[in-house]
């Protein structure tokens, strides 16, 4: 197990330093950010002036050593807009998306996962086929529109929630309620499935022959041997939100975290701050895969590392 | 059994624990703004909640090109000279007058009695230092190209400052209306606080900044002026235009800026005004087809500018008068008409020119400007219909930046925007018109030797003059197609009084409630 542990975090390291690279070259290639900071009327002296100031008229593999020399120090440089420390604004903006993100993952476990066991409890009958369908229209509908049809019904309509903005529980409700809603339906279908599966095995079976209660053979048996396709798929969708899933939703309801933050990043060409902003992204990715494939141990015994 | 329910709190545990790290954080972001309004439903009777498109970068307002800062520290800071809002013409602000010495100094006599937020009176230091600030290039300020004409700057008296250009510069007085004055003192002494913590002698100072979430101003007691009818106003940053009508529909706001013409209908109040913005297609007249004149007079005649202001943008829209201005612009000419729209016109010269169907290029991009995509594609399809062979490229807004200033590699037809915030016609020919200027693909030896005569020529009349022969001279030979100036959208609450400004400047010290 320690040497499992040991191994990973040493694969972790070589993929965020990968990723790291691959954006810097990425974003070096692509294009000139001084175009995107100076004025349309800006002089050729002054943009040669601000490139020479950037460092960007040196050799790409100078900037590239610079770079990595000071990704092991943890300094990615001062964010060119803001003129503050890179990783210093991402750490501001974690918390808050932390949050809508952990709260939309609470919302949908709560609501997936009874629901799930509901429909394979009971399969083919009506309540699996509407909350089959249900899931899967939840998967498919965009979350930015959904968040502006729940802004326009329970903020503009109803007036129970705020608009957008950050701070009280009112302002949290919606985007997370937004957010939750692909989660729901991924979580939901899986519960269903998996749990279905396991229902239909041998040893459920067995358990209902040597006289074992539904409600045991349901969580007993069924529940714990379903959690390692539930712990994978909850472990991926909290990966993906955090990664930036969330952008959409928080721009439409102006919340201050993460995702906001790496639009417009990309859209200023802030490149200090855009690989602050992937270096966490490869690091958070990276620990939830870590601690998804630890936890597979705990629930089926017959993994060993 | 105990296992089974072991199993789901574990589950729930591991999420909240998630959860459990944003809170202390949230808190201490709080706890930078001792009244955290942001998002109350209904504003207080005195002060007012205006949603912003994005956050500032920073609040120094020497540094960067932010129009979400503009929008605060235009309330913050003041300048030697102000915008009229109405005639874009210059009216006493820090200084109470300006003359010209000889063709390179100008005089400037300071107002008395000015104080700055902190208590620092201000001085002919102060505006000094503030001119020297923007003009080093180690400071390197990304306005700095406004102030390019500035060699330096002196004190002569506690009340009196002389600027020195490096030649003849008419538009002088319009540049300093861009030029906020800072506290040298506090400058100085925080370098750090600068960006975050402005201190300036305008009307209102900034109370707090919640990083990502708002930042509130207030009416500055010290202040010499006239007090502002509203005594606070929140900033909030809600980069979705559909969002900032729900906001505005509940009530939560009471000004927003850019919004949609389609919204205007579900608006509960709102106001125009004729925007900075004027998006042109700009030939390339030094090699490939649009070099021939009569190719290019062909694509003038081929568009229909009414019909684009009319249905792409709703009538919010004005189309330009055959000239990157509009009137107050300083060398506006008024006896300039756009061509008028004739496809049949445009077929017969394109035969005259002899043109074969060889394809013309015209590169866009999309997302930068309101409909700048939808635009782009409703003039291929003009310019087709009337006989071109355009092939309509969209580049990211990146790529089309590189593909602006590389003139070299310069597409046939270029789609571009000019936002001339001096309102003096001279950088618009210094960067676009004049050979080797970074944006120009056009080239007539008499047409440089005009605008540079422009540019030093101090009598106003001659000046103005000038500048009417030159857009004489590149509407009969054309540079391009001026093609629409776009209006300013402001949805407001009912009770908020606000007349929009020509200089989309957000004035809250001109606003009053109803």
């Amino acid at each position: 197990m320690k040497r499992y542990i040991i191994m990973r975090l040493l694969y972790t390291v070589v993929v965020i330093l990968g990723v790291s690279i691959l954006v810097f070259i990425i974003t070096h290639v692509i294009g000139n950010p001084v175009n995107t900071m100076l004025p349309l009327q800006a002089t050729d002296a002054e943009r040669a002036a601000l490139k020479h100031q950037l460092g960007l008229d040196k050799p790409l593999m100078v900037q590239l050593s610079e770079f990595l020399s000071g990704m092991f120090r943890l300094d990615f440089g001062k964010s060119w807009w803001q003129q503050v420390p890179a990783l210093g604004i991402v750490l501001h903006k974690i918390p808050a998306t932390l949050q809508l993100v952990a709260t939309a993952l609470i919302i949908a476990v709560m609501v997936a996962i009874p629901l799930g066991i509901i429909a394979a409890y009971k399969p083919g009958t009506i309540l699996d086929r509407v909350l089959t369908t249900a899931s899967l229209i939840g998967i498919c509908l965009p979350p930015f529109w959904v968040g502006l049809m729940f802004v326009l019904f329970f903020a503009v309509k109803l007036g129970w929630f705020y608009t957008s903005g950050y701070g009280t529980i009112r302002h949290l409700i919606l985007p997370a309620l937004t957010l939750a809603v692909v989660p729901m339906g991924h979580l939901a279908q899986i519960v269903r499935f998996s749990m279905a599966e396991q229902l239909n095995a041998q040893y459920s079976t067995t358990a209902r022959a040597k006289g074992a209660s539904d409600f045991s053979v349901l969580f007993a048996h069924a529940l714990k041997n379903a959690a390692t396709s539930i712990v994978t798929m909850g472990g991926m969708d909290l990966g993906r939100l955090l990664a930036g899933e969330t952008a959409a939703v928080e721009v439409v309801f102006g919340w201050p975290g993460f995702g906001t933050l790496i639009v417009d990043t990309i859209g200023r060409q802030d490149f200090p701050l855009l690989q602050a902003e992937v270096f966490l992204v490869a690091v958070i990715i990276c620990f939830i895969n870590l601690a998804v494939d630890i936890s597979y141990g705990y629930f089926d015994p017959r993994i060993r590392y | 059994m105990k296992k089974i329910w072991l199993t789901i709190l574990i589950l729930i545990l591991a999420v909240a624990l998630v959860a459990g790290c944003g809170g202390p954080a949230q808190q201490s972001q709080q706890g930078s703004s001792s009244n955290n309004t942001s998002g109350t439903s209904t504003p207080a009777k005195d002060s007012i909640v205006i949603a912003l498109q994005g956050e500032p970068t920073t609040l120094d307002p020497q540094y960067p090109d932010d129009g979400n800062m503009r929008a605060v520290t235009d309330n913050v800071f003041e300048r030697l000279l102000e915008l009229d809002g109405k005639t874009l013409e210059p009216k006493p602000g820090l200084a109470t007058d300006i003359k010209a010495v000889d063709s390179t100094t100008w005089q400037l006599t300071l107002r008395e009695g000015v104080k700055f937020h902190n208590g620092d009176p201000f001085t002919a230091e102060d505006a000094v230092f503030s001119i020297k600030r923007i003009i080093d290039p180690a400071y390197k300020s990304q306005i700095a190209g406004n102030f390019s004409t500035i060699k330096d700057a002196k004190v002569v008296d506690a009340k009196t400052i002389q600027i020195i250009t490096d030649g003849p510069d008419p538009i002088l007085p319009k540049r300093l209306t861009k030029l906020d004055i800072v506290d040298k003192k506090y400058v100085e002494a925080n370098p750090d606080k600068v960006a975050t913590a402005p201190v300036g002698t305008g009307p209102y100072q900034v109370e707090s900044w919640n990083r990502g979430v708002d930042i509130k101003i207030k009416a500055f007691d010290g202040y010499w002026g006239n007090k502002p009818a509203i005594k606070a106003a929140t900033y909030r940053f809600i980069q979705e235009g559909s969002t900032r009508l729900s906001a505005l529909k509940a009530g939560e706001i009471d000004l927003a800026v850019n919004m949609l013409p389609e919204y205007v209908d579900q608006l509960p109040e709102y106001k125009t005004s004729d925007g900075i913005e004027f998006t042109f297609l700009r030939f390339n007249t030094l090699r490939g087809p649009m070099k021939n004149k009569l190719i290019r007079q062909a694509a003038c005649y081929a568009i229909d500018r009414d019909t684009l202001a009319k249905s792409l943008f709703m009538g919010y829209a004005n189309v330009a008068q055959g000239q990157m201005a509009k009137p107050g612009y300083f060398g506006f000419n008024d006896s300039l008409k756009p061509y008028p729209y004739d496809p049949e016109k445009a077929k017969q010269l394109l035969k005259e020119a002899g043109y074969n169907g060889e394809v013309i290029q015209l590169v866009s991009e999309r997302g930068r400007w309101l409909k700048d995509g939808e635009l782009s594609e409703a003039v291929a399809s003009m310019l087709t219909d009337a006989g071109f062979n355009v092939k309509l490229t969209f580049l990211s807004w990146q790529e089309w930046l590189d593909t602006l200033f590389n003139v070299e590699k310069a597409p046939d037809i270029m789609f571009s925007s000019n936002g001339n915030e001096l309102f003096d016609m001279d950088r618009f020919y210094q960067a676009i018109i004049k050979t080797g200027g970074p944006q120009s693909t056009y080239s007539n030896p008499e047409i440089d030797k005009k605008i540079t005569e422009a540019r030093n020529e101090m009598d106003t009349q001659k000046r103005l003059q000038l500048y009417k022969e030159l857009s004489q001279a590149v509407y009969d030979d054309p540079f391009g197609i001026p093609l629409l100036n776009l209006k300013d959208i402001y949805g407001m609450s009912k009770n908020l009084d606000w007349e929009p400004r020509q200089d989309s400047r957000i004035t809250v010290y001109e606003m009053k409630l109803k």
